[in-house]
């Protein structure tokens, strides 16, 4: 048990706030909570990207965090198996794929209410990774994995400020940030992109149009789920060695979130997601830095963060016209 | 009522329930443990004797208290999954009423005042959700979850500060409720309390909400088509605003019910009673199929799968995450069966 003896009283939430801006003034300090920024934002970045895209298309994924639990497990499993992260990052893909096409059996196909099957995922993606890591670990004590290494860009790693923050990553890294424009450009500028619109807004015209509406949307749904999974995957191949019970927690939710507060698109998610993202990090150097305050105090800010965030960023957001509402 | 309907929706939702708990036993096969001895720990745990009988109606008490509130929502079309958040900020204000006002009012009225209390913190807590989504249209499900999380903090802080015990040495603990503020036990020698009578009161109060007012038949009008319902001039969003409000007075004054009738006091561990009771009550509400009165059966059920599950773990060592997995398969598995015999749903 965490007992402070030094520890006069809760500190109210505006001292905390002080305490963070007096930290960021230090200009060593602002790098390294931008470089852990950016070294977040995949955990909640993947799942975004894949959530606008099935949202696109009129499906709204509540199961994100359980299909990253899920995959952040596989890939922890196989990984520690194989002693490769590339293979373990391989089956989350596959088993994001199952989950995928599940999904989309049972929210286009069958029409069964998002909400229900969402949270019925998450649950079960709370419940199953723990007994299997129990099963399969079983006398064997924090067991570790290997992690894709840093691989820092040559040349651009050398700049001042920019190199250590932007260039000085993993691989999955550059590939969350090279999906926003490669996302964008699916949904705006290819035909299955622009059918997942369609199909989004008016699902009626799109049919009249001769677009197989089910199978577009459930396309969409197949395609958030594989970038929900390389989410879950990041988290045990490239952000932390071993495995936790409830690795993600509340991730997969905040990138439902960004999705929201980006207005559906996947450009406009980035500045809020690296609003919380730099909060969070910010929260976690404090933690290990120990400056006074409960890490339980410093736990709450992100989300309030996001919390307050919502009404500055959801003004005039509008959702897809035809958002959980089944086809047919 | 149309009975044959009524057999039908009964049967699909056994069916239902056993995919759930196929999965269970299957999970527990595959572990290498006793299949029988789970099944039978399973089934007859929870009536072998008075104590877990008691228990299970301990668990009965909050579950239904929550799942009437989380079954109006559902009627209404809006989704309350911020009851866990909900129960620990009512059971947070009932420990602060307790501690605040203790030496000015005598126990009877308190104890009223204290549970109140715990309606108004579970009614705050659903208000941030409830005014998202009546003034700016976001998703509550989204808000209410990370409020979920932000509880959990809360709850802590509180510990540490205007709830901390005096004898709590630094752990995060609160005094423990005097027997005189404390709702009196029912069966000596077992857990259960007076907040049983006082669960199935606020059930029938549920039950004429829901079905004999004005107010239940504009919710169900809301949830079958909203567009109809605004064209008949009822205000859609003050609807859903009030049905969220209402789900969240529910879930708090759970919370306090289960603080004054079981626990008397809060430690960090009451996180998880919440979030049991919180998630696994949505399950109960969709199982009843969101009316009152289904709703009371469910409870039944749950609780007496939750007493056999924890039974089971004891006996053959799986771990607790089991009945969330079991949970969350039972979700889809209900909707998928419900598909057929309701629309609303």
């Amino acid at each position: 048990m965490h007992v402070d003896i030094a520890y006069t009283g809760p500190a109210s939430l505006s001292e905390v706030f002080v305490g963070m801006i007096e930290a960021l003034l230090t200009p060593e300090f602002f790098i390294t909570a931008l470089a852990l920024t950016v070294r977040i934002a995949p955990t909640i970045l993947f799942a975004s990207l894949g959530e606008v895209i099935s949202e696109k298309a009129g499906v709204v994924n509540l199961g994100v965090e359980g299909i990253m639990l899920i995959t952040a497990y596989t890939a922890f499993y196989i990984s520690y198996q194989a002693g490769d992260p590339a293979m373990g990052l391989l089956a989350a893909l596959a088993v994001g794929a199952v989950i995928g096409v599940v999904h989309g059996l049972l929210t286009v196909y069958l029409r069964l209410n998002q909400v229900v099957v969402g949270l019925g995922l998450w649950l079960f993606g709370l419940g199953i990774p723990d007994i299997l890591y129990r099963i399969s670990f079983k006398g064997i004590s924090s067991p570790t994995v290997k992690v894709f290494e840093e691989a820092p860009i040559p040349l651009l790693s050398d700049l001042p400020v920019v190199g250590p923050i932007l260039f000085s990553h993993n691989i999955l890294v550059y590939t969350a940030l090279l999906l926003i424009p490669a996302v964008y450009f699916l949904i705006n500028h290819t035909r299955p992109g622009l059918n997942f619109i369609v199909c989004g807004e008016n699902p009626k015209a799109a049919h009249a149009a001769g677009v197989n509406v089910l199978r577009t949307r459930a396309l969409a749904v197949l395609i958030g789920s594989l970038l929900a999974s390389l989410g879950g995957a990041y988290f045990t191949t490239a952000f932390l060695r071993s495995y936790i019970t409830n690795i993600t927690f509340g991730r997969g939710f905040i990138a439902i979130a960004m999705v929201y507060f980006g207005n559906w698109s996947p450009v406009r998610l980035l500045l809020p997601l690296l609003i919380y993202n730099f909060v969070d990090s910010v929260q976690l150097i404090l933690q290990t830095a120990d400056i006074g305050v409960r890490y339980y105090v410093l736990n709450m800010v992100p989300y309030l963060t996001i919390i307050a965030l919502m009404p500055v960023f959801a003004r005039g957001v509008r959702p897809p016209s035809a958002l959980m509402k089944p086809f047919k | 009522m149309n009975l044959p309907y009524f057999f039908k929706f009964v049967a699909a939702n056994v069916g239902a329930v056993a995919i759930g708990l196929s999965l269970g036993l299957l999970i527990v096969y595959a572990t290498g443990s006793d299949l029988s001895l789970a099944a039978t720990t399973l089934v007859l745990a929870p009536i072998s004797d008075f104590y877990n009988l008691a228990e299970m109606l301990v668990w009965f008490t909050p579950l239904l208290v929550i799942a009437q509130g989380i079954g109006l929502g559902i009627r209404a079309g809006v989704w309350n999954v911020g009851a866990p958040g909900q129960f620990l900020l009512g059971s947070v204000f009932t420990m602060i009423v307790w501690k605040f006002l203790n030496p000015y009012i005598p126990p009877a009225p308190l104890v009223i005042l204290m549970l109140l209390g715990g309606a108004a913190g579970g009614c705050l807590w659903a208000l941030i959700p409830a005014v998202i989504r009546a003034r700016f249209g976001g998703n509550e499900i989204v808000v209410t979850l990370l409020l979920n999380l932000v509880a959990v903090s809360v709850l802590w802080w509180a510990l540490d500060g205007p709830i901390r015990g005096r004898f709590s040495a630094g752990y995060p603990l609160s005094d423990v409720i005097p027997t005189v503020y404390r709702i009196p036990t029912l069966i000596p020698d077992t857990r259960l309390s007076y907040s049983l009578a006082i669960s199935l009161a606020v059930a029938a109060l549920f039950y004429v909400l829901v079905e004999k007012t004005h107010f239940g038949l504009q919710l169900k009008a809301v949830g079958l088509n909203p567009v109809a319902a605004k064209n008949s001039g009822i205000k859609v969003s003050w609807t859903l605003f009030r049905a969220l409000l209402i789900a969240g007075a529910a879930a708090g004054f759970a919370g306090s019910l289960h603080l004054l009738g079981v626990l008397y006091r809060m430690d960090a561990g009451y996180a998880e009673t919440g979030n049991d009771f919180g998630y696994i009550a949505i399950a109960v509400a969709m199982l009843g199929g969101a009316h009152p009165l289904g709703i009371v059966f469910s409870s039944i059920f749950f609780s007496y799968m939750m007493i056999g599950a924890q039974n089971m773990q004891r006996m053959i060592q799986i771990p607790f995450p089991l009945v969330y997995a079991v949970v969350g398969c039972m979700l889809i598995s209900l909707t998928l069966v419900q598909r057929a015999y309701r629309r609303s749903l």
